[in-house]
């Protein structure tokens, strides 16, 4: 091969090099961020996405059942009960189960019917570490009312 | 492919009439795997594996619909209360991201 050649090629490859090695390190940052969980989405994200933009107001009607310390956050039992008629005219349309460190915020979206007789629902939850449980409930006039309580939470549930 | 899964209804308290107003309990057997934990064994992640539809309904008529996420529990419980409007059967059906489906049902006699 002949010198000038030679020469070319190799400023050729270090440059092609060069391009290559931070677009594949960011690539690999890029991976990292993504490695979490399929469904991800912020506690805010989620509250926007069921209520749509819709005022949310505290309430004591909303009676959230959570230990305030889990010594182990893989089960975590969650019971509301909401103390609003389940009548044809007025009821409580849906309880959302929220979290608000998970990956994911959204626990369970339960959707009631009057047949239901009263607004109750329990289940079990995974969390992450120390954070807080939000039930928040839909009306049938189109509002929303919240309450949370935050749980403390020894060891992580979330693998 | 999708091995049926074990599966619970309870109806609490156990002797009830019409008119009452009952807790619906449904416990399945089920990973719920979140998409982030490691298998010990192979040490790959484990793809995630979570139920994410959940139908109640009395003879056919659903009178509770759920969508869950992985943040359930492993082997998750649900609670809803129905009142008792007669005799018939509560059946839950409900279907994994894996598409899963699977059905459960439990006849209601009240008494009196």
């Amino acid at each position: 091969m002949e010198r000038r050649k030679f020469i070319q090629s190799m400023f050729a490859a270090t440059a092609v090099a060069a391009i290559v090695t931070p677009t594949t390190i960011f690539a690999e940052e890029a991976k990292k961020a993504a490695k979490k969980g399929p469904n991800d989405m912020t506690f805010d994200e989620a509250v926007k996405a069921i209520t749509e933009g819709k005022e949310l107001k505290d309430s004591d009607k909303i009676k959230l059942t959570v230990p305030e310390i889990a010594e182990n956050g893989a089960v975590v039992p969650v019971k509301v009960n909401v103390d609003y008629p389940m009548t044809e005219k007025e009821s409580v349309t849906a309880i959302h189960i929220l979290n608000t460190a998970n990956g994911n915020a959204r626990c369970a979206d339960v959707m009631l019917t009057p047949a239901n007789e009263e607004a109750y629902f329990a289940t079990r939850v995974k969390l992450s570490k120390t954070q807080e449980v939000v039930a928040l409930v839909a009306l049938s006039d189109g509002t929303f009312i919240k309450a949370g309580k935050s749980v403390k939470v020894t060891i992580g549930g979330c693998g | 492919m999708a091995e049926a899964r074990k599966s619970m209804i309870k109806i609490k308290p156990k002797k009830y009439k019409v008119g009452d107003t009952v807790k619906v309990d449904f416990i399945v057997i089920h990973p719920m795997d979140t998409g982030m934990q490691k298998d010990k064994k192979t040490g790959k992640i484990k793809p995630a594996h979570y139920i994410d539809n959940i139908t109640f309904s009395f003879d056919g008529k659903p009178f509770t619909t759920m969508k869950v996420w992985e943040s359930v529990s492993t082997n998750p419980y649900f609670s809803v209360k129905y009142k008792i409007t007669g005799k018939g059967k509560i059946t839950v059906d409900y279907t994994d991201n894996q598409g899963e489906k699977n059905s459960k049902s439990k006849k209601v006699k009240p008494k009196g």
